[in-house]
């Protein structure tokens, strides 16, 4: 198999009267200068990662979406997708508010500041199956605290002031 | 909120020519697949003018709203008239300021209308 792009570095021999012979194995399809800040990025993230323990960022994870998921259930047109058991979910929360479709509800949480995932997530047959036009996904990380939470608490009682 | 100003949410509320399609034979439909927006549109032309359209389907504010409008603007124009309505026309009715992101919203009805037409 050749290269799909050329470029410094996947070049063994170079002939004038016959084909060159590319580098040898993946070296070949690596043209140009390697993403070596990429590289250096990724071993950053990883040391930081290790730094804070992957456990404690896991717990950290849990404790923010058990109170995600306690808050969001108190709003009575949101509905929460998936197992109720943070031990057995990931740090994003799907839900449907009723009535507003999920663009609406992702662009009014927007303008209050708050970043959501709104749409099918790539699982169109999934949305399907629960009958569901589109849905919109809160996500939790690191980064996040309890505050954040609040304030997409407050985005929605703000999607419902404009839709009701 | 400025996308949602007073006469978008009336009109997502309240879609004019909206309802069955049932007796149309002229038809069409389109998707914002990965929103999971639908919105089909019948029309009848007479004497190269539109007589008839009404829409149906589901999706949100903009998109409804947007076609809501658009059967207002056309009702009673020829079809060449039809025909001249661009994209930069249509959002320029919405009076709102379209992110990229939502153009495919702000047009889906256009984009089935123009099937018709």
């Amino acid at each position: 198999m050749g290269p799909w792009l050329t470029g410094g570095g996947m070049i063994s021999e170079v002939y004038i009267d016959k084909p060159a012979v590319w580098a040898r194995s993946v070296e070949k399809w690596e043209a140009g200068t390697p993403n070596v800040e990429g590289a250096v990025g990724l071993a950053a993230a990883c040391k930081y990662h290790q730094k804070l323990g992957m456990k404690n960022i896991r717990r950290h994870e849990m404790e923010l979406t058990r109170y995600a998921l306690k808050e969001l259930e108190k709003i009575k047109e949101v509905k929460i997708y998936g197992p109720k058991d943070v031990n057995i979910r990931g740090g994003v929360v799907t839900f449907t508010f009723s009535g507003v479709h999920a663009h609406d509800v992702a662009q009014v949480l927007d303008s209050e500041g708050v970043a959501v995932r709104s749409g099918h997530h790539c699982t169109m047959p999934l949305h399907q199956r629960f009958g569901l036009t589109a849905s919109t996904r809160a996500s939790f990380y690191l980064y996040n605290d309890k505050a954040d939470v609040d304030v997409l608490v407050r985005g929605l009682e703000k999607v419902r002031e404009v839709f009701e | 909120m400025d996308i949602y100003r007073q006469e978008i949410l009336e009109h997502y509320k309240n879609p004019r020519n909206f309802g069955d399609l049932n007796g149309f034979k002229k038809k069409a439909m389109d998707r914002n697949a990965s929103c999971g927006d639908r919105i089909e549109m019948g029309i009848e032309v007479k004497q190269g003018r539109v007589e008839k359209i009404k829409f149906a389907g589901e999706g949100c504010a903009i998109a409804m709203a947007s076609a809501s409008i658009l059967t207002e603007m056309v009702k009673g124009e020829t079809t060449e008239q039809v025909k001249k309505i661009g994209e930069k026309e249509m959002i320029k009715k919405l009076g709102i300021n379209i992110s990229l992101g939502r153009k495919k919203c702000a047009t889906l009805g256009l984009v089935v209308l123009k099937k018709l037409i």
